[in-house]
């Protein structure tokens, strides 16, 4: 009965850092998903979210009700600035036009992460917020990861309904379909664009607001947190916002299990060894093209 | 790089080969110039003592502290009437936490810059780096670097001027002992420094006849300590101790507190010393132990002297980085002092045989150069401070335990 409480927890446990990690990677995967740019300055973006979430804190006592907004509001605003100023510049098109935008949001990374250690120093930061226990029956649960992937996945669910149901969805969709099939038939897809990138740039902005009060953040964290964020939707299938969900849930899972079954220096590498043999025999990712954006 | 531009040289126009040849000889001579000019000015010229320090970089932090307390400690020379009559200069160089770096700047210093005295970097990676480029130019170093590997006998111009990593956490065990806890838990970060931290930890448990129920590494990268928490619990121990960094001791607490996982003492090497430790767990952070290798109210030579200089000099209070780099440059002086020249091997040996009070305790070294002397000291989050809680001595402030359940 305690062996089955226990597994019943990880499995739980594990759908919840599930969530987290997809509240961390679907900004990237919006963007990716709509303008095949790779945002190498996601990691960076979430991690000074985090650490304004932790001046916030030490200037006002302020949580993460307080935090949340003003992160996701600025990086509404430095999203849309990096389009306009640095993306809308670049042809995208070309045949270098990837190789272009991953430097320029790699030179944006490193500048950013540069900035972040001015204003804040290199040490690890972190916030006292949902630290107690959930009680479900005789399962007790970090409050600070059930919120977290409860508002991941509602975050996951409204950016769906938004993408599928809404007017405004249905033009980045096809913009993401065929931007010159979009732009023909008379669509702004610079607007669009514009506003995509916007748009994943918050979702970065409000996922590190909240994650800070599980995963503490030092100015150079963001490098590491792309790279994780990137390995879910590549597992999932660029852009593909259910394979992103069932990807981010696997993994979720499997961290939390092979850490308990295998040790925790096992469990980073079965994550890995998974990945590459999803990229050997299914190369599109789990779901392909069945769900994308 | 490098291939390219030696792929590339033979292409070069004749006359940069030429020009490139007059600079080289023109640099020669002035760099024999310069040491000979040196050489003659020696009795009124300043010493120049010469390292890195991670000034820029994630690892910047704690190597500021250590900046600072090599500039005071430097000052602190200087108003004594310097060293052999000399004042005393520092000389270094950002070299932003990266080994490599570390190696062209340590090799700058010793052949372009010609320090007369060379002190170490921060981290142990890094003095493991430059040690063989030290010992090549038969340069005595004292360097805070904690793991004991610089200090096996490969390089004999290095000594350790910091706490060695087997004893970061002796008086923890003894504490623990003192209150009759039988039974451990050790979580372990998987990197040089916790490892060889729970090899010491394991030692001193066993030769107080403490049992480890619970032993487990995981990566450095670890988000979730769930799985790992719930194990080591699950061995019921009377302590769980963790081998690690500032991350992971917060997230194996928030583990612990969200998972009811309890223990009647939790103990942790490096995280409580740090004040974020407090500001990121609340009052979660409460009853938590850590080990400093120093602490403002100690009772050490010259320490409460040192605090107000330090604060009235940087604005800020010292932290144990900054003690033992100032601690570093006391027994420099001393060195010099007793070899009363500059000559490296002699100086070393004085290193050696040194047994010196400074603000981080007893300077004093086995004939490998490691470090004997230095303790290190057990802390307690209490209402939201840091109490000095053993030994009874040197306490500020009673020791509570056990830790109540979450």
């Amino acid at each position: 009965m305690l062996q089955l409480q226990t597994y019943l927890l990880l499995l739980l446990t594990g759908i919840m850092w599930g969530g987290v990690y997809l509240l961390m990677a679907s900004g990237l995967n919006l963007i990716y998903g709509v303008m095949k740019v790779v945002n190498l300055a996601h990691g960076d973006f979430i991690v000074v979210a985090g650490l304004l979430a932790v001046t916030l804190y030490g200037a006002f006592r302020a949580g993460p009700a307080l935090a949340i907004p003003v992160a996701t509001l600025l990086f509404l605003l430095v999203g849309g600035l990096v389009y306009r100023g640095l993306l809308a510049r670049v042809e995208t098109t070309a045949p270098q036009g990837e190789l272009r935008t991953l430097l320029i949001t790699f030179g944006l990374s490193s500048i950013i992460s540069n900035i972040a250690l001015l204003i804040w120093g290199g040490q690890y930061q972190s916030v006292p917020f949902f630290q107690s226990a959930v009680h479900l029956g005789a399962l007790f649960f970090p409050e600070s990861l059930l919120v977290s992937s409860l508002l991941a996945f509602a975050l996951a669910f409204a950016v769906q309904l938004w993408l599928t149901r809404t007017r405004s969805g249905r033009l980045v969709r096809a913009t993401a379909q065929s931007e010159l099939g979009a732009a023909s038939c008379g669509l702004n897809t610079g607007r669009i664009r514009l506003l995509t990138f916007a748009l994943g740039a918050a979702m970065a902005g409000a996922a590190g607001a909240l994650t800070v009060v599980l995963i503490p953040v030092q100015a150079a964290s963001g490098g590491f947190m792309t790279v994780q964020a990137f390995t879910l939707i590549a597992l999932g299938g660029l852009g593909n916002y259910l394979g992103a969900l069932l990807a981010a849930i696997l993994l979720g899972v499997i961290e939390v299990s092979s850490s308990y079954f295998l040790g925790a220096s096992a469990a980073s590498a079965v994550i890995y060894v998974i990945f590459i043999l999803v990229l050997i025999v299914r190369p599109q990712g789990l779901l392909g093209q069945r769900g994308r954006i | 790089m490098a291939l390219f531009q030696r792929l590339r040289a033979p292409r070069r126009p004749i006359g940069h080969a030429l020009i490139a040849c007059l600079l080289l000889i023109a640099l020669a001579l002035s760099a024999c110039a310069s040491s000979t000019s040196g050489g003659g000015a020696s009795s009124s010229a300043p010493i120049r003592i010469g390292f890195s320090i991670t000034e820029t970089g994630p690892q910047s932090a704690p190597a500021k502290f250590d900046l600072q307390g090599y500039q005071l400690g430097a000052d602190a020379i200087n108003a004594q009437g310097g060293l052999l009559g000399r004042k005393v200069q520092l000389v270094y160089y950002d070299d932003q936490g990266s080994a490599s770096t570390a190696v062209q700047l340590y090799q700058r210093l010793i052949t372009s810059d010609k320090v007369d005295l060379l002190v170490g970097p921060y981290q142990t990676d890094l003095t493991s780096a430059i040690a063989p480029l030290v010992t090549r130019y038969k340069m005595a170093m004292p360097a805070m670097a904690a793991n004991l590997e610089p200090f096996s006998g490969r390089y004999p111009y290095l000594v350790q001027s910091i706490t060695q990593t087997p004893r970061y956490m002796i008086p923890v065990i003894d504490l623990a002992a003192t209150k009759g806890y039988k039974t451990l838990a050790l979580l372990i970060q998987d990197t040089a420094f916790p490892l060889e931290l729970a090899q010491g930890i394991k030692q001193e448990a066993a030769a107080r006849g403490i049992r480890v129920v619970f032993e487990a590494t995981y990566p450095a990268d670890t988000n979730d300590f769930t799985a790992l928490v719930l194990k080591a619990g699950a061995a019921k121990p009377d302590m769980i101790i963790g081998a690690t960094y500032l991350a992971d001791a917060e997230g194996i607490i928030r583990a612990a507190r969200a998972s009811n996982v309890n223990a009647k003492l939790f103990a942790f090497s490096i995280g409580p010393v740090e004040p974020e430790f407090g500001s990121a767990l609340g009052n979660a952070a409460n009853g938590i132990l850590g080990t400093t290798l120093w602490f403002p109210t100690l009772k050490t030579a010259g320490n409460a002297e040192f605090v107000q200089n330090f604060r009235a000099r940087f604005g800020r209070d010292p932290d144990y980085h900054a003690a033992m780099a100032y601690a570093t440059m006391q027994a420099l002086a001393a060195a010099v002092k007793m070899a009363g020249s500059l000559d490296q091997t002699k100086i070393r040996d004085a290193y050696l045989k040194l047994d010196l009070q400074t603000v981080a305790g007893e300077f004093k070294l086995n004939n490998l150069g490691q470090q004997l002397g230095y303790q290190s000291y057990v802390l307690q989050w209490q209402n939201g401070k840091q109490e000095l809680v053993w030994p009874p001595a040197v306490a500020t402030s009673p020791v509570q335990l056990p830790h109540p359940n979450w």
